[in-house]
């Protein structure tokens, strides 16, 4: 037994050893992986990064789309920052990748880490998934109009929950539709419950609004739960729960937000290492499995290749990066 | 709604063949995984949920519930047999296992935690299965104010923790609240203590510090006084046998935790160790010997293996009827089933009963093997105590290791377990009690984030702990238990 173990813990250094030699770049633009790719989801199991590059995982192995082994790793900490630190540590090896979405503009703009998205490449955008805003459901507020006239004349007695901390994900994703619907965001009152207390904040009534994932309201909605007031995609979505949900837009309140999810290498990918990515991913969204995947999780089609990407980021960077200073949020 | 029905389909999945060898499967491989020193349910359903890819999803959830429950039942033996807890619902059990191991009755410890385990772990599957759809609603009624009253009920406890001195001990509870303020605040976002080290961000898992207090504390101990002979005869294992009068004894805190405990694990949040310090706490103040507690005492022991335990079943109440998870065990075991394409939640009992009532139906079954599968085997884990004394050492050293790298995958979680086993040691050679700031850690991240939740929904108004009704009630049974005995020692005094 222990013969075999060390054997075994033999063979492991070989491998390693044999996979030190990763770092070779593009030979004519051309490139394919030379080993297993490592994709980080900086969370921990189950959530919504770790779905997302598990489906995509999957579908790239079972359709053949990657030659080579793709494993998962999971590192959650610091809302994403400690896996973004590992895979910056991860230079000239383009076997690391890491799922991102908003909290990597979100994040570095508040000061929780020092690492953002311009320190990585980024290979392609997959998919959008959007906010909702949801009440109990004998909550007085039938839609989103209500409660912001609400919100206007008493802002201190609406309590806005989240699993996030506060200049993240799901406080910004509230603070930008409030604000176009002309609501003073300097006065909400948002507080941070993790370990599922957020939605049972909303089902005691010790809050008011949940700001969350569309997904993460289906089940409390059939059950009669909570009420969706509204999301925030461009169009309505589609499914048996989903078609339910009216749109910010439909309110008359001019505003979207979208949680984008994509895939980031270290810095300093070359082109051939990004072309190939690009169109592994590209392949993964046009095919018939990651079609259901996406109708099944009520996702959105979103595919921008490395250079759309890149636009999109900085656009939204600026744009929320205006709205976390409004909010005295920013370092 | 067919309850009876639903509950008949679950006793059909959990008695069929495949339904017994797959809870056989996970209990055997959770209470195997349980009783690693430094692992503990955490790890044992994560390594699991890769296998469960493809399953029926009714067989990989029984069988994904018994790595859980296994895990919690197996947790006692490292906390007795090395002071290693693997999980924090096992940090109690230590108060009184170890001590009693220490004294050369391992194989009665063992015997004591694997009867009450059972006893708490089926009493509350009995309560699952009446309640589990009424108890919903008691898990939602708790509120941040609720909770912060909760917190520092479990706070009193800081003077029955303390052995000697009542400032050493409060001193100790101090340092506990100053270690848990590292990392990210929840309410503003802001990085405390954490000097700009992203390591630091996600704060110090409570593993690292129990780990680090307990374990490397003790063979740091075991290290320095190595020539002592009086230590090294430890190799007295005990008869596993329980006589009539131990049982008598048990009889009291298992019946009274296997409901505390359950209620206390259905709060989301709460759970199994908070359930497992207050349930030694209530069981040593209304006992008639409480200077026994802390030196092996039977009740002591008894009390917190039936609360983790009961606790654990509480903690399906949420997360089967609410699709809310309450731990961090809970969550990971919310991600089995969403890997699966379950989405646990309150029509969780209409669109699946057969894998609502498995579960529940499988616990039972569950319980009986977990018994069945331990008790025959405490003489030769107990056995574990023979290894000689270096290599033991080392293989704590090592597994403690692994646990804490096994949660976090960070190195420099490591050396946070090594620095916390010298202020451990340190602690131990000034004897200041190491219970006191566990607690304290434990309790005071979801106390500081209560009280802020309350507040900020106040509006800043401290009224909310008085005027709901059930904060008011926890707040006041903290006073008392604090006042009634100054109180009775002035009396006293005075006459």
């Amino acid at each position: 037994m222990k013969n075999l173990s060390m054997t075994g813990l033999f063979i492991l250094l070989l491998i390693m050893t044999a996979c030190n030699d990763q770092t070779a770049g593009s030979v004519n633009g051309e490139w394919e992986p030379k080993g297993p790719i490592e994709i980080v989801a900086p969370a921990g199991a189950g959530g919504g990064w770790d779905t997302t590059a598990r489906s995509v995982a999957q579908v790239m192995e079972e359709e053949n789309i990657v030659e080579e082994d793709l494993g998962i790793v999971n590192k959650p900490g610091g809302g994403g920052a400690v896996g973004w630190a590992y895979v910056d540590r991860k230079q000239n090896n383009p076997h690391h990748m890491f799922i991102g979405s908003p909290p990597l503009v979100f994040i570095p703009l508040n000061g929780q880490s020092q690492i953002g998205y311009e320190d990585f490449t980024p290979l392609a955008n997959m998919i959008a998934d959007y906010a909702a805003f949801a009440v109990a459901d004998d909550a007085k507020w039938d839609d989103l109009n209500e409660l912001f006239e609400d919100m206007k004349e008493n802002p201190q007695d609406i309590t806005v929950v989240g699993t996030s901390s506060p200049g993240s994900m799901d406080h910004m994703q509230f603070v930008k539709i409030a604000k176009a619907a002309g609501v003073d965001i300097t006065k909400i009152k948002y507080v941070s419950s993790q370990d599922g207390g957020a939605m049972t904040q909303i089902l005691n009534g010790n809050a008011d609004v949940f700001s969350t994932g569309v997904a993460e309201t289906i089940e409390q909605v059939r059950a009669g739960k909570i009420k969706v007031l509204g999301i925030t995609a461009e169009e309505r979505l589609e499914g048996e729960t989903l078609s339910q949900f009216e749109t910010a837009k439909e309110q008359g309140i001019d505003a979207t937000f979208v949680n984008w999810r994509g895939f980031f290498g270290p810095a300093g990918m070359d082109e051939g290492q990004i072309k190939y990515y690009e169109e592994a991913f590209k392949e993964v969204s046009d095919s018939e499995a990651f079609k259901e995947i996406r109708e099944k999780y009520g996702w959105q089609e979103m595919y921008m290749t490395s250079e759309e990407y890149k636009d999109y980021l900085d656009e939204q960077n600026a744009e929320l990066g205006e709205l976390l200073e409004e909010m005295g949020l920013t370092e | 709604m067919g309850g009876l029905d639903g509950l008949l389909q679950g006793f059909q999945v959990a008695f069929s063949i495949e339904g017994i060898l797959f809870v056989f499967i996970g209990v055997f491989i959770g209470t195997f995984i349980g009783m690693m020193p430094g692992l503990g349910p955490i790890s044992a359903i994560a390594i699991m949920i890769p296998i469960t890819y493809g399953m029926e999803p009714t067989t990989a959830l029984v069988m994904m519930a018994g790595v859980y429950y296994g895990a919690v039942f197996g947790g006692s033996t490292a906390s007795i047999l090395l002071n290693a807890p693997g999980i924090s619902g096992t940090v109690a059990t230590a108060f009184d296992g170890y001590p009693m191991a220490q004294r050369g009755e391992a194989g009665k410890a063992l015997a004591i935690a694997a009867v009450s385990s059972f006893v708490g772990g089926t009493i509350s599957v009995v309560l699952l299965m009446l309640f589990a759809p009424a108890l919903a609603q008691v898990a939602v009624t708790f509120g941040p104010p609720e909770y912060f009253a909760l917190m520092f009920m479990g706070l009193t406890a800081i003077s029955s923790l303390s052995e000697g001195s009542t400032i050493k001990a409060l001193i100790s509870a101090t340092l506990g609240f100053v270690f848990v303020t590292v990392g990210i605040d929840g309410q503003t976002g802001t990085p405390r203590f954490t000097f700009n080290n992203p390591n630091l961000l996600e704060g110090i898992d409570f593993l690292v510090i129990a780990l680090g207090l307990f374990a490397l504390a003790e063979v740091c101990f075991l290290i320095v006084n190595r020539k002592d002979t009086s230590l090294s005869d430890k190799a007295n294992v005990g008869s596993t046998k329980l006589s009539k009068a131990d049982l008598k004894e048990m009889s009291g805190p298992m019946s009274r935790q296997s409901f505390l405990g359950f209620v206390l694990g259905v709060l989301p949040g709460a759970g199994a160790t908070i359930a497992s310090f207050i349930g030694y706490i209530t069981e040593k103040k209304i006992a008639k010997k409480p200077e026994e507690f802390g030196k092996g005492s039977i009740k002591g022991l008894s009390a917190p293996e039936t609360a983790n335990n009961a606790a654990t079943s509480g903690a399906f109440v949420p997360l089967l009827s609410l699709g809310i998870p309450g731990s961090g065990t809970t969550a990971v075991m919310l991600g089995a089933f969403l890997v699966l394409g379950i989405q646990p939640g309150p029509l969780l009992v209409q669109d699946h009963p057969d894998i609502f009532w498995g579960i529940i139906a499988s616990m039972y079954v569950g319980n009986i093997i977990l018994l069945v599968l331990n008790l025959p085997l405490i003489p030769y884990i107990s056995k574990l105590l023979k290894i000689p004394r270096p290599l033991l050492i080392s293989l704590v050293i090592i597994f403690s290791l692994i646990g804490v790298y096994s949660v976090s995958f960070n190195i420099f979680h490591l050396y946070v377990l090594l620095f916390f086993g010298v202020i451990g040691y340190l602690m131990r050679l000034t004897s200041f009690p190491a219970a006191p700031f566990i607690l304290a850690f434990i309790l005071g991240g979801m106390m500081e984030q209560s009280l802020r939740q309350a507040l900020t929904a106040s509006n800043g108004s401290y009224m909310v702990f008085i005027t709901e009704p059930i904060s008011l009630a926890l707040l006041l049974i903290s006073v008392l238990s604090f006042a009634v005995p100054v109180i009775r020692g002035r009396l006293r005094t005075r006459q």
